[in-house]
């Protein structure tokens, strides 16, 4: 060790990680930067897209005979939605608007967007949130229990769980729950959609199949610590089995859980449109059908960045919570 | 020294009588498949026994039987194991538990594996020692820390407790891994291959410390390992494993003199650092059939002399930039292979003798400097120019067990270079597989076969058979043996020698084990942070090297050296004797020797 401890270009010598704030505030800018950048891209796309679809909102509801405008109203409407400008004009016009936070008006209701969506925000943030929460813990304890528990018939049933819950449809779990919960047992109210019991019984027919696909990740990463030597000489240096589960198999494991967590929120979200509908909750996801319904441009619009946005908060808040994980991604001085 | 004497649990020692672990009779089987079988051995405290034996002897599984590491499920051990004359077997796992760590020590092979990566170091040091009986307040558990870092000699053990495992070197880590072990004042330490994955001179100190803590502390060590020469210098005794079964044991000293199984002969045979000569006779043959000609003479930085060498390394430097500071891989590096003849380039891992071969293969562009292979100069730039240079040079990576496609069959991998080159029709394509695998010695009937169902030896072999494909001139051989075992190893040399015997191949062969180097080279470099330390023949700089740092290298060659130990190449009776390459016991390289097959007069 004498000869080359010494040595700054040796592998032999230490590598020295600078964990200052800077390197990971350095980090969480950058990232911010290139979600800003995914956001503003979404929007383009959508608003292109939107823009090929034939037809408007304005002609979907006024080019009706019976609703007796003439052409040049027509014409005074359209113009006050900015649809007699070329797309590109549109665009530009409806992105600055947006990034000074002023979404427009609804095309079907001429209510602001912004509180078209604000109103609907908190019915699906508390359903998806308790959905989140309860996927993860049922994710959690799923992995945690093919580690503690003794191999044998108990452990292979747990491991063949998330199979199951995946392979249920979404739409079944929430009418089974509501047939039994609310009709059978009287748990809930149907018509008050709001209760408490009511948003977890649907958050868990959004969180069931949602936990199997963190939880196969987990297993599977818990399994491959579970095989690496740090575990076996863990355990041989007299850490009991279930110390040795908890303090070196679960941080490890956590890392492409986490990832999958990441990616699993688009599906949440998604699914909160048919899970909103089968428990008749007034969130996003009934905004967002009536919207279609009604070619209702602007608020479509605005729900597709609302999305963006969290999912890119969301994937922003797990890549620093890789760094926080895993010590070997923090910035370091020497890259090899 | 002296904190570690206030902090450390004393070990609990025996009567003279009990050994520490007695094995008795010792099978395991897994399912239906026995593969250890009536095996019986003991460890004395303060006494070294080496279990040694090639992969697949069982000697790993038996030190996990003893620890109780291989999962009742899976595994069903049988015959009586005692700890300090306690049967440990019928335990249950709650009542063994407390042996752990605290009784039964565990040293593991790969240091870079075997503490967790997202954890720092002075975590994981500090839960080992709460498990230690008495360590309850935080301030005790440092100190043991503290005392078990100086004790195996980590410099700053501050700067470690706070780093994690990825900003440390192997040596570094290994010594961390030893600490652990020895933090609770175990009887018995379990040591498995130790410092296969280290360096020879990092290898040699860490080997140093587990004598000295077997000498000091009294600790009884159980050394698994598949080299003997390790085994002859540290064990007091040896048993000798073959696929489970006990083919010879007894006293360090009298195994190696007298050597009574055929295995235990063959085995001392394969070992580099006790048969210096193995390869002589090929390489006389060599010498004959390919004789040297023109100027041969060692290149000057200028790229004067050697004009007729086949590899031509003038003054070459590469400097690696990071944000903050550089690193010079490589400072004004020459050196010239004739045709024909073997080159190792030597030093420790970051020397930059693995920058230097991949300059030579245009995989890395240089500074300055110029490489030459015969008449073509390599610059990695040229893309044209390299496809042409890359026929005539090849390279055989380091590890057979990732440098071959897992999906592809075994014919398919040593066709790849041929239809990528579009070289002659398809069937003189598959003729051309044929011969490279008969020249590797490998059967026929493996050409169907995909990676995963060959051995470490035979996954070389075709990574051999693939370089040769195109018939180059030159191989660059990247540590092709240092994944193997002994055996393995010498059947792998003996393919290569033999292939330079008959078809004049020249070879750059990168190393860090001297043995080997000094039974397989003519001329030599050693490197150092990037320079040229020390070259020329390999004879003279193992009789008089001039630099310290390769008398340094030199004397952590196991076996050289060590004295009174049998078959060094100082004792003239030594075993497997000097230039019996092949021997009839080496189970590595069948029917050995002989010319290269037909076909290979074949011109495509």
């Amino acid at each position: 060790m004498s000869t080359t401890a010494t040595l700054p270009e040796s592998t032999e010598a230490p590598r020295r990680t600078v964990r200052s704030s800077r390197g990971l505030l350095g980090a969480a800018v950058g990232r911010s930067a290139q979600a800003l950048v995914v956001i503003v891209l979404a929007y383009v796309l959508v608003f292109l897209v939107l823009a090929a679809i034939p037809g408007d909102p304005v002609s979907a509801q006024l080019d009706n005979p019976q609703a007796g405008f003439s052409d040049a109203e027509k014409a005074r409407i359209r113009s006050f939605h900015g649809l007699d400008q070329p797309v590109l004009v549109q665009l530009v016009v409806s992105l600055g608007h947006a990034v000074q936070g002023d979404l427009g008006l609804s095309m079907a209701t001429s209510q602001p967007v912004t509180q078209v969506i604000g109103a609907a925000i908190p019915s699906t943030l508390r359903l998806a949130v308790t959905a989140l929460v309860l996927a993860v813990a049922l994710a959690a304890a799923l992995g945690l229990a093919t580690r503690l528990l003794p191999e044998g018939r108990l452990n292979d049933l747990v491991r063949s769980l998330p199979t199951l819950f995946l392979s249920t449809p979404n739409f079944l779990i929430g009418l089974v729950l509501i047939q039994v919960l609310a009709v059978q047992l009287g748990l809930f109210s149907l018509v008050d959609s709001e209760g408490f019991a009511s948003t977890v019984a649907a958050a868990l027919t959004l969180a069931i199949p949602v936990s199997a696909q963190i939880a196969q990740v987990f297993i599977t990463a818990l399994d491959e610590s579970a095989g690496q030597d740090y575990a076996e000489v863990a355990l041989a240096r007299g850490l009991p089995p279930a110390q040795v589960v908890l303090r070196h198999l679960l941080r490890p494991s956590l890392l492409p859980t986490v990832t999958v967590v990441g990616l699993v929120i688009g599906e949440v979200l998604g699914g909160s449109l048919i899970t909103e509908t089968i428990f008749g909750r007034a969130g996003i996801g009934m905004v967002v059908q009536k919207a279609v319904a009604t070619q209702d441009v602007s608020v479509l619009l605005a729900a597709v960045v609302l999305s963006a946005l969290v999912f890119v908060v969301v994937n922003l808040v797990i890549d620093l919570l890789y760094l926080l994980l895993d010590p070997r991604l923090r910035p370091s001085e020497v890259s090899r | 020294m002296s904190t570690l004497e206030n902090t450390l649990p004393a070990p609990v020692r025996t009567a003279p009588e009990e050994p520490l672990l007695q094995v008795r009779d010792l099978s395991v089987a897994y399912g239906p498949t026995e593969v250890v079988h009536g095996v019986s051995f003991a460890v004395g405290a303060g006494k070294a026994l080496a279990l040694i034996g090639e992969s697949g002897s069982g000697k790993s599984t038996i030190a996990r039987a003893v620890l109780r590491l291989l999962g009742s499920r899976r595994a069903r051990v049988d015959g009586s194991i005692t700890v300090q004359g306690r049967e440990v077997t019928t335990l249950r796992d709650r009542e063994f538990l407390p042996l752990r760590g605290r009784v039964l020590g565990f040293v593991p092979q790969d240091p870079g594996s075997s503490l967790n990566p997202v954890r720092s170091i002075g975590s994981q040091a500090l839960e080992a020692a709460a498990l230690v009986p008495g360590a309850g307040r935080r301030e005790e558990q440092e100190a043991l820390v503290r005392g078990a870092f100086e004790r195996v000699g980590l410099p700053d053990p501050q700067r470690i407790i706070e780093s994690f495992p990825h900003q440390l070197s192997g040596g570094q880590l290994q010594r961390v891994l030893i600490a652990l072990a020895i933090l609770p004042g175990p009887t018995l330490l379990v040591a498995d291959e130790p410092t296969s994955a280290l360096d020879v001179t990092v290898q040699k100190q860490i080997l140093d410390l587990l004598d000295s803590l077997r000498r000091e502390l009294g600790i009884g060590i159980l050394l698994i390992t598949h080299d003997l020469s390790i085994a002859a210098q540290r064990a007091d005794e040896v048993v000798v494993l073959q696929q489970g079964r006990i083919q010879e044991a007894g006293p360090t000293s009298s195994v190696f003199t007298a050597p009574s199984a055929e295995y235990t002969r063959s085995l001392q045979a394969d070992v580099p650092g006790l048969n210096p000569d193995r390869f002589a006779d090929l390489r006389a043959e060599r010498d004959q059939k390919h004789p040297l000609t023109g100027d041969q003479r060692p290149v000057e930085p200028d790229g004067r002399q050697g004009a007729d060498a086949q590899v031509r390394v003038s003054g070459i430097s590469r400097t690696f930039r990071t944000r903050s500071r550089e690193v010079a891989a490589l400072r004004d590096v020459s050196l010239s292979i004739p045709r024909g003849r073997t080159h190792a380039l030597v030093g420790e891992s970051g020397s930059g003798k693995s920058t230097a071969a991949r300059a030579l293969l245009g995989l890395e562009t240089v500074d300055a400097g110029t490489l030459r292979v015969g008449e073509h100069e390599v610059r990695a730039q040229d893309r044209r120019a390299l496809r042409e240079v890359r026929r005539h040079l090849q390279i055989v990576h380091q590890n057979p067990f990732t440098s071959l496609d897992p999906r592809f069959a075994v014919g398919r991998i040593v066709r790849e270079p041929l239809d990528l080159y579009r070289v002659g029709t398809r069937a003189e394509r598959e003729e051309r597989t044929r011969w490279a695998l008969e020249a590797v010695r490998l059967p026929q009937e493996l050409v169907g076969r995909r990676p995963g169902a060959l051995s470490g030896g035979q996954r070389q072999r075709v990574a051999i058979a693939r370089a040769l494909a195109l018939r180059p001139k030159v191989l660059v051989l990247d540590e092709p043996t240092s994944a193997l075992d002994v055996t393995v190893q010498a059947g792998i040399l003996d393919v290569l020698a033999t292939l330079q015997r008959d078809l004049g191949l020249t070879y750059l062969f990168i190393s860090h084990d001297l043995a080997v180097v000094r039974q397989f080279a003519d001329t030599l470099s050693v490197l150092r942070r990037g320079e040229v330390v020390e070259s020329g023949e390999v004879t003279a700089i193992f009789d008089s090297p001039q630099h310290a740092y390769t008398r340094e290298l030199l004397a952590s060659v196991p076996v050289r050296g060590a004295a009174g130990v049998p078959g060094s190449p100082d004792a003239p009776d030594a075993p497997g004797s000097p230039g019996s390459p092949g021997s009839p016991g080496s189970p590595g390289s069948p029917g050995s020797t002989g010319p290269l097959p037909r076909a290979q007069e074949l011109q495509i």
